[in-house]
């Protein structure tokens, strides 16, 4: 498992935004982002640093106390110690005051043609 | 009372023998790093706050070709090792069955029931063959050192092979030996209600039956150890194992709440005039 340092999280809210800044939390740990940019509000871009510098059994993006939040693109850029840095992307996604987002992924392997 | 009983049970307090040795003085021990002062100032920092259980939704993750597109009659095969090297999922870039699948553990299931399957059983060291829409999963023997990648070349050769021939995927007696739908959900209803959520209700987890379409089940995975990947992929393989053996015409089991589950990302368009089940 590699050691997570840091991850550049920039999503864009779509129809419905939420009021509190997103926190995320690591192996059930909640921590605030750092350096964080832009809002989540309606058709806002939010940009966010998170520096857990631990190994993540779990990292989720945490959803709003209440109401829906809409998430229309999550881009995350992983920065692992010991290796180049890699990004992905998710689809849009809704959550609610009752699911997080699962946004651990290890590098993806890569698909060849054959 | 003889004097070594006052000296067992009274500890010998005020009755030593003159000339006896005073007792040792007792040896305290104690952690040094208890003692260290930077232990103690990171033991005196605040503890993050501890995330409440909730709902964890698995993200659809985009692929970066995904909008790759179908040339004609050209077949264009992808492949995509998985990370444990366990197993390879084959992309082609047309459905080879729609809403039923196949899943053979042997040379001998597949024998009758898929001559696609069965071809690609002849490389050796495939221990199961898994056909779904337009993906094939294949999974073989660990100990197989040949490189996914020339595995691969060879399973692609043999579905251009296959496609050149023209034969099925699957054969009449395959799909004619398939229980009804609502059997099948039936069933798996009752391993869900009496052996999986009871089995998985200590970790706060319960898994649903979608839906079933023709052979192909689809069930939605629910709390569990809050997105933890390894721990899902271990509770899936044994959940899979229960329904196989309740119903061991089952073929693909996807997980709704992976949103990719059961699609191809490479390839999005169909042929004109392509049949699933030729």
């Amino acid at each position: 498992m590699p050691k997570l340092q840091q991850f550049d999280v920039k999503l864009k809210t779509g129809a419905s935004g939420r009021s509190t800044v997103p926190r995320y939390s690591i192996n059930g740990f909640l921590l605030d982002f750092e350096h964080t940019g832009g809002g989540t509000g309606p058709g806002e871009e939010f940009q966010a640093l998170g520096n857990p510098d631990s190994f993540p059994h779990t990292l989720l993006l945490i959803g709003p106390d209440d109401g829906a939040w809409d998430i229309a693109d999550i881009s995350i850029t992983y920065h692992c110690a010991g290796e180049p840095p890699y990004s992905l992307r998710f689809a849009g996604v809704t959550l609610d005051g009752e699911s997080d987002l699962n946004i651990w992924q290890t590098r993806p392997q890569p698909a060849f043609d054959v | 009372m003889p004097s070594w009983f006052d000296k067992v049970f009274s500890g010998g307090a005020g009755k030593t023998k003159a000339g006896a040795k005073p007792p040792e003085e007792k040896v305290q021990l104690r952690n040094p790093i208890l003692d260290d002062p930077e232990f103690q100032e990171e033991q005196a920092k605040p503890r993050p706050e501890r995330a409440k259980p909730r709902r964890v939704i698995e993200p659809t993750i985009l692929a970066d070709d995904a909008k790759a597109v179908s040339s004609g009659d050209e077949l264009r095969i992808k492949a995509k090792p998985a990370a444990d090297g366990r197993s390879c999922t084959v992309y082609i870039d047309r459905p080879l069955l729609e809403r039923h699948s196949a899943w053979f553990t042997s040379p001998s299931a597949a024998f009758g029931n898929s001559p696609l399957a069965e071809s690609i059983f002849e490389i050796g060291g495939i221990e199961s063959v898994q056909i779904h829409g337009g993906t094939i999963l294949v999974t073989r023997d660990p100990y197989v050192k040949e490189s996914w990648a020339d595995t691969s070349k060879e399973i692609a050769t043999r579905i251009r092979g296959h496609f050149g021939k023209g034969a099925a995927i699957v054969t009449d007696a395959f799909l004619s030996g398939l229980p009804a739908e609502k059997d099948i959900q039936d069933k798996l209803q009752v391993v869900i209600d009496t052996e999986v959520n009871p089995g998985i209700a200590a970790h706060s987890g319960s898994i649903s039956l979608e839906r079933v379409e023709a052979n192909t089940v689809f069930i939605r995975m629910m709390g569990g150890c809050q997105g933890c990947a390894a721990s899902a992929v271990t509770l899936k393989q044994g959940i899979f194992q229960s329904f196989r053996e309740a119903v061991p015409q089952v073929g693909a089991i996807l997980d709704v709440t992976e949103h990719a589950a059961g699609t191809n990302p490479y390839y999005t368009s169909l042929p004109a005039g392509m049949r699933a089940d030729a």
